[in-house]
C-alpha cells in the first residue's frame, strides 16, 4: 500500500538540505591571525568612516603619508619619505612619495592619488564627519568647502522647484544663502527676503511659500546655476593648498602652523585613493556631479570584486588588501604582494570575524578560535578589569584611551520645556559639578579601571601640555555657590532633567542621588535610545546630558574645539569670548610651548571656572591578546597596526 | 480551485500593500537623521542635499520610489552599512537564516510528531507524562537559555563543535537544534491532542475491529488525519523560522536575517527596516497560502476559502 509517510519525506528533505550545506561549506584554511569586530564594518570608505573599528581596517589596507608607531601611535614613515620638508614658517610641507610605494595591482602610488583621497573628504556627498580636519588646517579648504556646500543646498532646492515639488523652510533657507538668491529676490515681496542672517523659521516658511507659488523659470535658473558652478569648480579647488608638483611630490600649504599635522596624515581621512574609483562615479558624466551638486560614488567601490563598468574591485596601498568580504560575517585581508613589507610580514592572512554578542566573542577567544579581541564591552567588564589588574589574566590588557566621559549642561536656552533653565548660571553648573563624587562613580559604581577625570583632556597624553588641575569634589563650596545663585538648599530650583542612553543608567542614578542628597535638587532621569537621544541633544531639549569624546589627533584642540562658539559639536551651546579668544590666539601662535600654555588656559576656563561640562572619567578599554601573539601593544587610540604582529603556532 | 486561488492571491497582495503603508508611515515618523551615523553634527545644506538625493525630502516621492524599487527587488542603500545595498544584505542573510530555519522545522517535525504520537498512544503512561512535561519545558524555555546551555555543553565543556560563526557544516547543529526546540514542543502538543481526537473516532475502531495491527492503525490511519493541524501550523512556523531568530543568531554569531530586524530599527535605517519587513511578510503570506493549498489537496472536504 502507498501509505502516507510524512517521515520519509521529511527525512529525505533533511538529508537534501544537509548535503547542500555540506557542499556549500567553506574549505578555506583559517587565517594566520583572527580578530573580532563585534558590530561589523560600517563602511570601508575612508572619507565616510568615523568608527574606530572601521579605522582599524582602513589603516591596515591603506597607507597614508605617515603611519603610526604601534606602541606610541606617534607618526612615523609611511608612503612618503619621513620626515617631509617643512618650510621655516611651518606653513608648507613637501612630501616625497617613496619610489617603491605601490598599489595592490602594482601601479605606483602618485601624489595625485593623495589629492584624490583628500578631496573626497572635502566634497559634499563623500566627505562626512572629518571634513573639518581639512577646512581647519589646509589653506583655502574652508572657502572651497563652504562654496561647495552652499551650492549643493541651493541646487537641491532649485532642482525640487523645477520639478514642481513643494519645498520646505529648510530648503528655502538653503537657497537664500546662495548668490543665486540675488537673482530671485527682485521677483519676491520684500518681507520674505529678510532672512539673511537669522534663519528665522517663520520667515523661511514664508519664503518657501512664495517660492512655491512663484512663476520663475526654475529650469533655466537651475541650469544656469549648475553650469556656472561646474565651470568654476577646478579653478576654485586650485586655491586649496594641495598641489602635485610632479608625480611623486605633494606640496601641502597650511592655513596656520599645525604642530600635529604629521599625526593627522596618519589618520584615515588623509589616505590616498586609487584612480579606478572614478569608474564608479555617479551623476552627470561631464561634471561628475549629481543633480544636487553632490559628489557621489557607487558605494560598491569598496568591495574586493567589481561588478560593473569594468571596475577591478578595491585597490589599496597598505600592507594588506581585502581579498574577501562577507557582510557581517567575515572580512579577509591578505598580504599585498606589491608592498615593501611583503617579504617581512609574519601574518599573511587576517580574518576580521563578526560576533554580534561580545560574550560569545570572549568564549571563542577562550576556545582559541580567535587570537585578539580589540574591545570587550560586556556587562561584566569590571570583572575582566579585575582579572587584568590582579595579574590573574596576563593576556587581558587595559588601554587608557584618549577619551573623556562627561555630563554636559545646556548653557544656552533660558527655558527648557516651559521650565527655567538654572544652568545658564555658571555658579549653578559649578555647584552641580562640585557635588559629584567621581571617585565613587569610577571605583564603586563602574569598577572598570577607568581613570577619574578632573579635566576634559586626559592628562599626560600630550607631551609638553600643562594640564590644568580641574575641580575636585567640595560639597561645602557647592552649597555656598547655590546660595549665591539664589537657590539655598536647592529651594527654587526647577526639576532638573538628566538625559542619557541606556548604558549610562547606573552612573546617572548615582549622579541624581548625589545632587539630591548634597544640593537638594530634584532630578528627573530621562533615558532615550541612541537615535532619539541624538535628536533631543541636537535640539537642546535637555538640561544635563551625557556625552563622550574621543580625541582624533594628538593635540589639545581635538578636545577644546568642541566648546568654541558655534562649533557643530558644541552640544551645550556654551559661548565665552575669552575662551574663543584664547583658542584663536593659539591658532596663530608659532611657538609650541606658548601655544600649549594658551590652550591650557582655555581648558582651565571650562574645567575650573565655567564648567559647561562635568568631566567624569577617561575610559579604560580592555583588550585580549593570546600569549602566542606578539606585536600588539595597548595604546590610547586603540590603533593596532597588524603589520607588526607575529603569531607563534 | 482556480478562482479561490486567484481570490487568495488578490488578498495576499492587498495585505502586502497594507503592511508596506503601515511600515512606511512608522519609518518616516521615527526621529533622527539617517545619514548621520556618529555623534558629530552634519551641515544643514549637506543633509538637505543628501535627503533629496535619496528622495527622502519628500515622503510621497520616497513612498513610490521605494515601492517601485521593491517590485524590482531593489531596496536601495542601507544608511548604517554604507557599502551595502539592502538587497545585498537581505540576499546574503536570508539564505543563511533559511538554511537554519528549514533544517530546524524539518528536524522539529521529525522529532515532534513521533513524540506526540507516542504520547497519545500511551496516554497517561509514564512515557506520556515525561513527554508532556518535556514539552512544557521546551515551550517555556527561552532560546537564549537553551542556546547558551547547548553552547556550554557542546562547545566549551566538551568542545566538539565551534562556538560561533558561519561557513562550515559544523556551525549548523547548535543553532538548528536550539531554534527547533520550541517548534518540537509545539508540534508534539498539536500531534498529541489531534491524535487523541482521532483515536476515539469510528473508523479507527473499525480498522482495529477488522484486525489491522494497532501499530499500522496509529502510524498510518490515524496519523494521516492527525497530521493536518500540524501542517497548518507549519506555514507560519516556517515563515518565522526561515527569516531568522535574533536570539539564536546573536548567541551563535550567525550572520542571518534576525539581527537586521532589530538592528535596522535601532539604527533608524529606513530602507533596511522596510526591506526586512516586506521580505518577512511575503514569506509569511505565501507560505500560509501554500500550506492552505496543500491542505485542500490532502483533505478535499476542506477546500480553499478565504
Amino acid at each position: 500500500m502507498t501509505a502516507f509517510h510524512p517521515f520519509t519525506w521529511v527525512a529525505s528533505a533533511l538529508a537534501v538540505v544537509v548535503t547542500y550545506a555540506y557542499l556549500n561549506s567553506t574549505k578555506e584554511a583559517p587565517a594566520d591571525f583572527r580578530y573580532v569586530n563585534s558590530s561589523g564594518i560600517h563602511t570601508l570608505d575612508p572619507a565616510r568612516m568615523s568608527w574606530t573599528q572601521d579605522f582599524r581596517v582602513a589603516l591596515n589596507i591603506w597607507e597614508g603619508l605617515t603611519t603610526s608607531d604601534p606602541r606610541t601611535t606617534k607618526p612615523q614613515a609611511g608612503a612618503a619619505i619621513f620626515p617631509p620638508l617643512v618650510s621655516a614658517d611651518q606653513l608648507t610641507y613637501i612630501f616625497t612619495i617613496r619610489e617603491d610605494a605601490r598599489w595592490s595591482n602594482g601601479d605606483p602610488v602618485l601624489a595625485g592619488d593623495f589629492i584624490r583621497g583628500w578631496r573626497r573628504c572635502m566634497e559634499p556627498g563623500t566627505g562626512t564627519d572629518y571634513t573639518f580636519l581639512f577646512t581647519d588646517n589646509l589653506a583655502g579648504a574652508a572657502d572651497y568647502v563652504s562654496w561647495r556646500r552652499k551650492a549643493a543646498g541651493a541646487l537641491t532646492t532649485l532642482d525640487r522647484l523645477r520639478q514642481g515639488w513643494e519645498i520646505d523652510a529648510q530648503a528655502a533657507q538653503s537657497l537664500a544663502h546662495h548668490p543665486v538668491f540675488e537673482v530671485i529676490k527682485p521677483s519676491l515681496s520684500l518681507r520674505s527676503t529678510i532672512i539673511d542672517q537669522h534663519d528665522n523659521h517663520s520667515a523661511s516658511l514664508g519664503l518657501a511659500r512664495q517660492l512655491n507659488t512663484s512663476n520663475l523659470n526654475w529650469q533655466a535658473l537651475y541650469q544656469q546655476t549648475f553650469d556656472q558652478h561646474v565651470a568654476q569648480m577646478d579653478q576654485r579647488f586650485s586655491n586649496v593648498g594641495l598641489e602635485a608638483t610632479d608625480d611623486k611630490t605633494l606640496l601641502v600649504r597650511l592655513l596656520r602652523p599645525c604642530p600635529y599635522f604629521l599625526d593627522l596624515t596618519s589618520f584615515p581621512s588623509f589616505l590616498p585613493c586609487h584612480p579606478s574609483v572614478e569608474l564608479l562615479r555617479e551623476g552627470d558624466v561631464d561634471s561628475g556631479l549629481t543633480r544636487e551638486g553632490l559628489v557621489v560614488y557607487d558605494p560598491q567601490w569598496t568591495k574586493p570584486r567589481g561588478i560593473r563598468n569594468g571596475y577591478p574591485g578595491l585597490i589599496t596601498n597598505g600592507p594588506y588588501f581585502v581579498s574577501d568580504w562577507k557582510f557581517k560575517q567575515r572580512l579577509r585581508m591578505s598580504a599585498n604582494p606589491f608592498h615593501r613589507m611583503f617579504d617581512t610580514l609574519n601574518v599573511r592572512t587576517i580574518d576580521m570575524l563578526v560576533y554580534e554578542n561580545t560574550s560569545v566573542a570572549i568564549m571563542a577567544y577562550e576556545a582559541g578560535e580567535v587570537d585578539f579581541l580589540p574591545g570587550m564591552d560586556v556587562p561584566y567588564d569590571h570583572e575582566l578589569a579585575r582579572l587584568s589588574q590582579t595579574g590573574q589574566r596576563r593576556d587581558f590588557l587595559m588601554c587608557d584611551t584618549f577619551s573623556t566621559y562627561f555630563m554636559s549642561f545646556n548653557c544656552k536656552d533660558e527655558r527648557i520645556e516651559d521650565r527655567p533653565n538654572p544652568f545658564i548660571d555658571a555658579r549653578v553648573r559649578k555647584a552641580f559639578a562640585l557635588a559629584v563624587d567621581k571617585e565613587a562613580i569610577v571605583h564603586a559604581v563602574l569598577q572598570r579601571g577607568d581613570r577619574v577625570a578632573t579635566t576634559f583632556i586626559p592628562p599626560g597624553a600630550l607631551t609638553g601640555y600643562p594640564s590644568p588641575v580641574g575641580s575636585q569634589m567640595d560639597i561645602a563650596a557647592a552649597k555656598q555657590l547655590l546660595i549665591e545663585a539664589g537657590y539655598p538648599q536647592g529651594q527654587g530650583l526647577p526639576t532638573v532633567t538628566l538625559l542619557y542612553v541606556p548604558s549610562d543608567e547606573r552612573v546617572c542614578q548615582a549622579l541624581a542621588g548625589m545632587w539630591e542628597t548634597h544640593l537638594g535638587a530634584r532630578v528627573e532621569l530621562r533615558c532615550q535610545e541612541t537615535k532619539s537621544f541624538a535628536e533631543s541633544k541636537a535640539n537642546h531639549r535637555f538640561m544635563i546630558a551625557r556625552g563622550n569624546w574621543y580625541g582624533d589627533y594628538y593635540d589639545p584642540t581635538t578636545f577644546l574645539d568642541c566648546f568654541n562658539t558655534g562649533n557643530g559639536n558644541n552640544d551645550s551651546g556654551y559661548s565665552n569670548t575669552a575662551y574663543d579668544a584664547l583658542l584663536h590666539r593659539a591658532r596663530v601662535t608659532t611657538d609650541i610651548a606658548q601655544r600649549l600654555e594658551l590652550l591650557a588656559q582655555a581648558e582651565r576656563i571650562i574645567v575650573e571656572d565655567d564648567l559647561p561640562i562635568i568631566p567624569l572619567l577617561h575610559y579604560a578599554s580592555p583588550i585580549a591578546v593570546k600569549p602566542n601573539v606578539s606585536g600588539i601593544f595597548p595604546n590610547p587610540r586603540l590603533r593596532f597596526p597588524f603589520r607588526y604582529v607575529s603569531v607563534a603556532r | 480551485m482556480i478562482r479561490p486561488l486567484a481570490r487568495r492571491l488578490v488578498w495576499a497582495l492587498t495585505t502586502l500593500i497594507v503592511v508596506y503603508v503601515i511600515t512606511f508611515v512608522m519609518v518616516v515618523m521615527v526621529p533622527g537623521n539617517p545619514f548621520q551615523q556618529s555623534d558629530r553634527s552634519m551641515p544643514i545644506e549637506v543633509e538637505h542635499a543628501l535627503r533629496a538625493r535619496y528622495s527622502m525630502d519628500n515622503n510621497w516621492l520616497y513612498f513610490w520610489e521605494f515601492l517601485g524599487g521593491a517590485v524590482r527587488l531593489d531596496f536601495g542603500p542601507s544608511f548604517t552599512y554604507n557599502d551595502w545595498t539592502c538587497t545585498q544584505i537581505v540576499s546574503q542573510a536570508l539564505p543563511i537564516s533559511a538554511m537554519i530555519g528549514v533544517l530546524a522545522i524539518l528536524f522539529a517535525v521529525l522529532v515532534g510528531v513521533p513524540l506526540g504520537v507516542i504520547s497519545a498512544a500511551r496516554r497517561n503512561s509514564w512515557l506520556d507524562v515525561s513527554i508532556v512535561s518535556g514539552v512544557l519545558i521546551g515551550i517555556s524555555l527561552p532560546t537564549f537559555v537553551s542556546g547558551v546551555v547547548l553552547l556550554t555543553v557542546f562547545a566549551v565543556a566538551w568542545p566538539i563543535l565551534p562556538i560561533g560563526g558561519w561557513g562550515t557544516i559544523k556551525h549548523l547543529p547548535l543553532p538548528v537544534i536550539t531554534l527547533s526546540l520550541p517548534f518540537i514542543a509545539y508540534i508534539c502538543r498539536l500531534t498529541r491532542s489531534a491524535m487523541l481526537d482521532v483515536l476515539g473516532s469510528d473508523y479507527i475502531r473499525t480498522a482495529l475491529a477488522k484486525g489491522v495491527s494497532p501499530h499500522q492503525v496509529i502510524w498510518t490511519h490515524a496519523l494521516k488525519v492527525a497530521f493536518l493541524p500540524v501542517l497548518s501550523y507549519l506555514g507560519p512556523a516556517t515563515a518565522q523560522a526561515v527569516t531568522g531568530s535574533f536570539v539564536v543568531e546573536k548567541v551563535f554569531g550567525v550572520p542571518g536575517m534576525g539581527q537586521h530586524f532589530v538592528n535596522a530599527a535601532l539604527n533608524a535605517d529606513a530602507g533596511l527596516i522596510m526591506s526586512t519587513v516586506l521580505v518577512f511578510s511575503v514569506l509569511l503570506i505565501f507560505l500560509n497560502l501554500a500550506i492552505d493549498v496543500l491542505y485542500a489537496w490532502l483533505d478535499p472536504r476542506i477546500g480553499l476559502t478565504i
